[in-house]
């Protein structure tokens, strides 16, 4: 009986595995085994966030740098290639009149950037191209950031939301039905925030985790 | 020899007549009880690792073993191609807890369909690119139609149809209808050696 070769890349030794993207990992990340690394720059994940299975970070247009305490969900895309044109033109017009600084050290032109407390739901994608989503959003099921997007801080997006590519949404934003917009009054990110610690407390036990094979 | 054997089906079908496909990422499997007879289509993710970690106040005086069951699913159950099914969480008694998700029978899940819901009854079709929010309860011989958005904590009665972002009731499933929630045919037409439908 010889034994049987798997047809997916990587699992068997003798196929070239495509390169590691460069990554920066914290000592206290929780990242899945399953998770999907790729791209060309670099990936940095920071302190106490927690990484679900078969969530994709790709950084091949830029460096994705995801802040503390976030939670990316299963099927999140970060950095996913943006789906039009319009609105990868739209970042660079962004990028060439403002330049925030958002941008990582090592020149990245269109990455992804997330802040502390920011939880990316199931499916959610988030497009590259210098898009930043700000501290204690939620970016709900299913939903679409569009290049060069900024979204402010402790934004709720509601399930299946787009955001446009270039758009800025201001801070405590609720994104919801289609396409309306409110603003949350509610003032809990406090509690949101405790919350979430809270949270990730728990994930960080129950997910086993394994930075080791990222590295 | 071993070119002779068989080929591997798309579907591992159990003793119990469930039909799981290879591809399907079931995460956590021994927290994930299946009735039988359901079809877990190729894409799927089931998130059996989330189990509830505070114990209920009797279970725990009892001293009785803690139930992981983190997802269960009753029989001819259908989940479409890319549709995930995760147990709701929430905060209890100060500490972040994971919930049971549980499911009747005859329950079909559409295709890219996310649902966080609490319990969902029998005879339930979900339709596709739905999302199901956390702790949602579903009753039975409900129709949610596709692209619907079920907020979290909402409660569904029986017979009803729902549709929009976010959903509301639009109509009640008629005296009739009661029939098209039925799963077994569309339970043979899957497999290894799927039956043709019947016209």
């Amino acid at each position: 009986m010889s034994k049987r070769h798997s047809l997916h890349p990587g699992s068997s030794s003798n196929t070239a595995a495509p390169p590691k993207p460069p990554v920066h990992l914290s000592s206290s990340l929780t990242i899945a085994d399953s998770t999907l690394l790729a791209g060309t720059h670099t990936i940095s994940l920071h302190g106490e966030t927690v990484i679900h299975p078969r969530a994709r970070i790709e950084s091949h247009l830029g460096r994705v740098s995801v802040g503390r305490k976030c939670i990316v969900h299963e099927r999140a895309v970060l950095g996913a290639a943006p789906v039009s044109s319009s609105s990868a033109a739209a970042a660079v017009v962004r990028r060439g009149g403002g330049g925030d600084g958002a941008s990582g050290g090592d020149g990245a032109p269109a990455g992804v950037t997330l802040a502390d407390y920011v939880t990316v739901e199931v499916a959610a994608v988030i497009e590259a191209g210098e898009t930043v989503v700000g501290e204690g959003t939620v970016v709900g099921v299913g939903s679409r950031v569009g290049a060069g997007a900024v979204i402010g801080k402790h934004c709720t997006l509601t399930p299946h939301s787009e955001i446009a590519a270039g758009e800025v949404v201001p801070d405590s934003t609720v994104v919801y039905a289609n396409g309306m917009r409110r603003t949350d009054k509610r003032g809990v990110a406090e509690l949101k925030n405790k919350t979430m610690a809270r949270q990730i407390d728990m994930l960080r036990r129950m997910i086993p985790s394994n930075p080791a094979k990222f590295a | 020899m071993s070119s002779r054997r068989a080929p591997r089906g798309e579907y591992i079908e159990t003793d119990t007549g469930n039909k799981v496909a290879r591809k399907a990422t079931l995460v956590g499997t021994q927290n994930i009880m299946l009735g039988g007879k359901t079809v877990i289509q190729p894409e799927v993710m089931i998130r059996g690792d989330l189990i509830r970690t505070a114990q209920a106040p009797s279970q725990a005086a009892a001293g009785a073993a803690p139930n992981n069951t983190a997802v269960s699913i009753g029989r001819y159950c259908f989940l479409s191609r890319g549709c995930c099914l995760r147990p709701p969480g929430r905060p209890y008694k100060g500490a972040f807890t994971f919930m049971p998700l549980r499911i009747g029978d005859h329950v079909f899940v559409g295709a890219s369909t996310v649902v966080q819901a609490a319990t969902i009854g029998s005879h339930v079709h979900i339709g596709s690119k739905v999302v199901v929010g956390e702790f949602a309860i579903i009753k039975d011989y409900v129709r949610i139609l596709d692209g619907t958005i079920v907020p979290p904590h909402m409660v569904i009665p029986s017979f009803s149809i729902v549709a929009g972002q976010p959903a509301r009731l639009i109509g009640e499933v008629p005296e009739g209808g009661i029939d098209a929630f039925e799963l077994r045919d569309l339970y043979k037409t899957v497999g290894n050696n799927p039956h043709p439908a019947p016209v």
